[in-house]
């Protein structure tokens, strides 16, 4: 095999490499809130970020604060451009996640602060403010 | 030639200071369930937030 050869081949195997681990980690980001959801270690809350139910690993809970962080920069973005407080959105945005992505059995919590699981296909009891 | 390299430098200053930095907090969130929030103000920014979930499917 000729030298040059060899470094053609070394090279199309690094950007194999590369690619593969670059589709994982989207793979892993692609829906990772629902993932979280769907574990049963995390639910969401009344103030528009995930949480953590009960106890959790600390690998878990950078998971959570990952997507918590992430979230919070996007409130933030669209409290600034529609002149609301941050908590305003990010309240608004629970109770459409209340209403479109808690599947049965999956956690939320009520600005009263108890996680509860969602019954079947009975809605989640919203807050009043909700409309 | 000193005119135009300000010229030049003003709107790379300008460009610099009209963008707004959302920087990540190095420490936890912390959570807050005491809502205070008036249902108009829901209602306002309702169809930003529907927008704002169905483009962004891993956050939410």
């Amino acid at each position: 095999m000729s030298r040059r050869l060899k470094l053609i081949l070394a090279a199309g195997i690094t950007v194999a490499a590369v690619t593969a681990g670059a589709t994982v980690a989207y793979a892993m980001q692609g829906d990772a809130a629902a993932e979280l959801r769907a574990s049963g270690q995390a639910g969401e809350q009344a103030d528009g970020y995930l949480g953590v139910v009960g106890s959790a690993s600390a690998a878990l809970r950078s998971q959570v604060d990952s997507v918590n962080i992430k979230r919070r920069a996007y409130y933030t973005d669209l409290a600034a451009k529609r002149g609301a407080k941050i908590e305003e959105v990010a309240a608004t945005t629970a109770c459409e996640l209340f209403r479109t992505k808690i599947g049965a059995g999956q956690y939320y919590r009520l600005p009263d602060g108890v996680w509860r699981q969602r019954d079947g296909t009975t809605p989640i009891p919203l807050p009043g403010y909700c409309g | 030639m000193r005119r135009a390299k300000l010229l030049l430098a003003a709107p790379v200053a300008l460009a610099g200071s009209g963008c707004v930095q959302v920087s990540a907090p190095d420490k936890p969130i912390e959570i807050n369930l005491n809502i205070n929030i008036r249902q108009e103000v829901v209602v306002r920014l309702q169809q930003d937030v529907k927008e704002l979930i169905d483009k962004n499917p891993g956050v939410f």
